[in-house]
């Protein structure tokens, strides 16, 4: 298609719309605002769903809901949800606070490979845990985290 | 320092390094040591007004991911990238997805993410590769993520310049139309290069000649002050090269 201002023919695509988004934020408040990663795209996709769920390390006061070195501020006009979920990324990391658990992925990535142990893992860390509490105290047990 | 073994894959940084330009704005992207290694290693010789973007360094801020450094390069900002592929074939094209028939897959991959656009929008590309074999260089790639020098539609910044492998320096060729035999490696024959790659490197009545070999002030630096900044995002990689720190 052509640029009507360069004349430069481009290729266009049409944008994506999610009907909802769940981004993982460091921290969030009461009015829905929070607080993520700068090096990822958070808040572009919580601008670009319908709904966007954002679960978060901690629960903080709207003045303590500060940026920090690596974090960007996310209104809430863009947030319908927020989930407090301590370790909520695990088995992957969250920036400053907990690293990808290598051990734990590659469990999953050892069972993903045949459907009986891929079934194995879904029953004991997706289906059996009744919350994440529960979720993070089996992978404890397990050795990782 | 042992000068006489030097790891493949020094070699490839010090020859990527070189291709770099001083005043050059840079960026690596994801699974990309050797090209972070260049970049670093090129600063720290006769690029040291580079500005260096690599993916996943921890001491990295950016404002707003990687839909803002999409943005800087759509707007010109970007003066050189680095792509790689599970295929590449004379035209440049690179394939990232798919393996086989598409609907049959032999292998199935994440896909191009940003390839494509980056190859547009960057000023320039260069392909590295850590294999050099007629599995990764095919006559046609199985499936185009991004074709990095095909200028005809839609309108694009720059091109492919080179590609580097364990055993060669190619360059993007208009004349031939296509990618060409630059230089050998040391220890590696342009008969070795040209049967392991497969299309024609248009290496045949041409004097081919092994690239200036690695320097010990590049070695040296690149085992230094290049390692340890480059431990801080690729840990894994420095101790395949250089042992556990």
């Amino acid at each position: 298609m052509k640029d009507p201002y360069t004349g430069h023919d481009y290729a266009v695509v049409p944008a994506i719309v999610p009907d909802v988004a769940v981004i993982h934020a460091f921290m969030g408040d009461r009015t829905g605002a929070v607080v993520t990663d700068s090096s990822r795209n958070d808040r572009l996709l919580a601008m670009a769903a319908r709904k966007t769920i954002a679960v978060v390390e901690e629960l903080v006061d709207p003045d303590d809901l500060m940026p920090g070195k690596f974090g960007i501020y996310v209104s809430p006009l863009h947030i319908d949800a927020v989930v407090v979920a301590p370790q909520g990324a695990h088995p992957t990391g969250c920036r400053s606070r907990y690293e990808l658990d290598c051990l734990h992925m590659l469990a999953y990535i050892e069972a993903s490979k045949q459907e009986d142990s891929f079934a194995s893992y879904l029953q004991k860390y997706i289906i059996e845990p009744k919350n994440h509490e529960q979720y993070l105290d089996i992978v404890r047990s397990g050795g990782s985290r | 320092m042992n000068t006489t073994q030097i790891h493949p894959f020094e070699t490839m940084i010090v020859i990527m390094s070189r291709l770099v330009k001083d005043n050059d704005v840079a960026a690596t992207g994801t699974l990309s040591p050797i090209p972070a290694a260049a970049l670093l290693l090129a600063r720290n010789m006769h690029a040291p007004n580079l500005t260096c973007l690599l993916y996943g360094d921890p001491e990295m801020r950016l404002t707003e991911g990687l839909h803002e450094a999409f943005g800087f390069m759509q707007r010109g900002l970007l003066d050189l990238f680095f792509l790689s592929g599970i295929q590449i074939d004379r035209h440049g094209n690179i394939n990232l997805s798919i393996v086989g028939d598409y609907e049959k897959p032999k292998v199935r991959l994440p896909g191009g993410a940003g390839t494509n656009m980056v190859s547009m929008m960057a000023k320039r590309i260069i392909i590295f590769s850590t294999v050099h074999n007629s599995r990764l260089f095919v006559p046609e790639v199985d499936f185009v993520n991004a074709r990095t020098m095909d200028d005809s539609i839609p309108w694009r910044r720059g091109t492919l310049s080179n590609v580097v492998t364990p055993i060669a320096l190619l360059k993007s060729d208009r004349q031939w139309g296509g990618i060409t035999l630059e230089a050998t490696f040391p220890g590696h024959s342009v008969k070795e290069i040209a049967e392991n790659t497969g299309f024609d490197l248009g290496a045949t009545g041409r004097e081919i000649p092994e690239i200036d070999p690695v320097g010990e002030d590049e070695l040296n630096l690149l085992r230094t002050d290049v390692q340890s900044k480059l431990r801080e995002i690729y840990p894994l990689f420095c101790d395949m090269i250089w042992g556990a720190d």
